[in-house]
């Protein structure tokens, strides 16, 4: 987990990847096995974490693909 | 005595005679039902011969491989069947056969019994096993769906997934859903995207169609489908028919829907729910920093209370105190330390005193003093005796040279002319002039004049 580029690592997550780190962030948090600095850090990664999460979730495009043997065209519902 | 000679046929009049016979008086088809005996089928071309027979009646059968290759199940000896077609005469061997068009299980249905035997045969190949289900994705992104572009199902399973999770990005692959050939196209359309996947980054297939007889969703039962569901890499959902519809791809694939409208379900997460679970770990997050900072304030709180933060100007007094102390010891010690080298001093002063330099130096100039007389004695002594012995050495030197002896009346004589002192008379000749030196350097010629 780099601390650079963190919003940019971030914003590249599937929701998968998001929800396994924040799961993770949480566990370790609640364990107390981390500094409360660190605590500090990783509560805001794990806000940034479920701000990325709730970003996929509003998208709703609502669109269907359509792929044919050989491109794929997008077509409007 | 018979007048008219009685008709001889050949033997292929007479087949030809039976033949029109069997023709103008049995149905030009008929179904036949019977128990299916001496089953095989001839390898190369594919042809299957056989008999029918009941309790104590065998009819041959003969059946087309072009009409074989519509029969979904697998006859074999012993089976209760239903066969149709036609009976006709085969002249080659003299016998009447029943060329069987199309054939069904005699009590199920033909598609039931072959259903039951690929469910047989696939179980035994393990193509069901639980070990190959792949694990759904939790969270899908990128779902495909295979179905017929036109059919109820596409806006059905859509529609599921949208309701619930609505980010997802959907893909269709249409794709016939009945008749012939629709088995293997779907079969194909499974293999394309898996085979694609590294671009098209689909995580889950939909594979699917509405309600129907079991003839309708047959392609769905069809081996070919079954295992390139088994082969795709990306996890496949089935959803075909209706709810009590179970189909081959159902068994084959990681997870059913019973119906279309059901793949949302099984396929996506409720987006509320997921949201609920996100505020839930906000929620948590948050819990748990406010618990570690209210931890941390009483730890800071209890440090604060000591006396020292209570009140911070004793802290300084007590330092401002600690450095008087320090400077008051410093002092002392200086003074210690100066006032010890001060007596040290004084006694190397009375040690220095008591050795009394100036009485030293008078006995040591004495000693000197005597010291110098004796090396002036010693040296006078040593320059005399060297003189003396110049003396007696200059005057040994004195009685040694030739000229000193000239003093005492001696006198040195040479031949003129040669310059040669002249020891022998027969070194001369008569006239010849000499020179005779005397002391005093005082030269004499003479002549010789008698030898």
């Amino acid at each position: 987990m780099a601390k650079n580029n963190e919003k940019d690592d971030i914003s590249k997550m599937s929701f998968e990847q998001a929800i396994k780190e924040l799961t993770g962030i949480v566990g370790r948090i609640e364990q107390g096995e981390i500094a409360l600095q660190d605590s500090l850090e990783q509560y805001e990664r794990g806000m940034t974490l479920i701000k990325h999460c709730r970003g996929i979730l509003q998208r709703a495009e609502k669109r269907i693909e359509k792929i044919s043997e050989q491109h794929v065209e997008p077509q409007e519902r | 005595m018979v007048k008219a000679k009685a008709k001889i046929y050949t033997v292929g009049q007479v087949n030809t005679l039976i033949k029109g016979v069997l023709e103008n008086n049995l149905p030009s088809r008929l179904t036949v039902a019977g128990e299916i005996s001496d089953w095989k089928v001839h390898g190369p071309s594919g042809h299957c011969y056989f008999s029918l027979k009941d309790a104590g009646s065998v009819l041959p059968c003969v059946m087309w491989a072009s009409q074989f290759k519509k029969v979904k199940f697998k006859p074999e000896s012993g089976m209760a069947i239903l066969g149709t077609g036609c009976i006709d005469v085969y002249p080659p061997q003299g016998k009447y056969q029943f060329y069987v068009e199309r054939m069904q299980p005699a009590g199920v249905g033909a598609l039931q019994l072959a259903f039951e035997q690929m469910v047989k045969r696939l179980q035994a190949q393990g193509l069901f096993d639980d070990k190959h289900k792949r694990e759904l994705p939790r969270y899908p992104q990128r779902i495909a769906i295979l179905t017929s572009e036109s059919g109820a199902a596409v806006y059905d399973i859509t529609e599921s997934i949208f309701n619930r999770w609505p980010c997802v990005r959907l893909f269709l692959y249409p794709v016939p859903v009945q008749g012939e050939g629709a088995a293997a196209k779907i079969a194909a359309a499974i293999r394309d995207v898996n085979g694609r996947n590294a671009k098209l980054k689909l995580d889950l297939l939909i594979v699917g169609r509405g309600g129907g007889s079991l003839e309708d969703l047959w392609a769905f039962n069809e081996e070919v489908l079954a295992r390139a569901v088994f082969d795709s890499a990306i996890p496949v959902i089935s959803a075909v028919g209706h709810e009590v519809d179970v189909t081959i791809a159902d068994l084959v694939a990681d997870a059913r829907a019973s119906t279309p409208t059901k793949a949302g379900v099984v396929a996506v997460p409720d987006k509320q729910e997921v949201l609920e679970h996100l505020t839930g770990i906000e929620r948590r997050l948050a819990g748990e920093l406010k618990a570690a900072l209210g931890l941390a304030r009483q730890r800071l709180e209890t440090l604060l209370a000591n006396a020292v933060f209570r009140s911070p100007r004793l802290l300084a007094r007590n330092r401002e105190q600690r450095l008087d102390e320090l400077q008051t010891a410093l002092a002392a010690a200086v003074r210690g330390t100066t006032a010890l080298a001060r007596q040290q001093l004084s006694q190397y002063y009375e040690r220095v005193v008591k050795i009394e330099p100036h009485r030293l130096l008078g006995t040591m100039a004495l000693e000197l003093g005597d010291l110098k007389s004796r090396a002036d004695r010693a040296v006078t002594a040593v320059i005399n005796t060297a003189r003396m012995k110049i003396t007696a050495k200059a005057n040994l030197l004195a009685g040694l040279n030739p000229k000193a002896v000239l003093k005492r009346g001696y006198s040195i004589t040479m031949v003129k002319e040669t310059r040669q002192v002249l020891k022998r008379a027969d070194e001369v000749q008569i006239d010849e002039l000499l020179v005779t030196e005397l002391a005093g350097r005082n030269l004499i010629e003479s002549k010789v004049t008698k030898k």
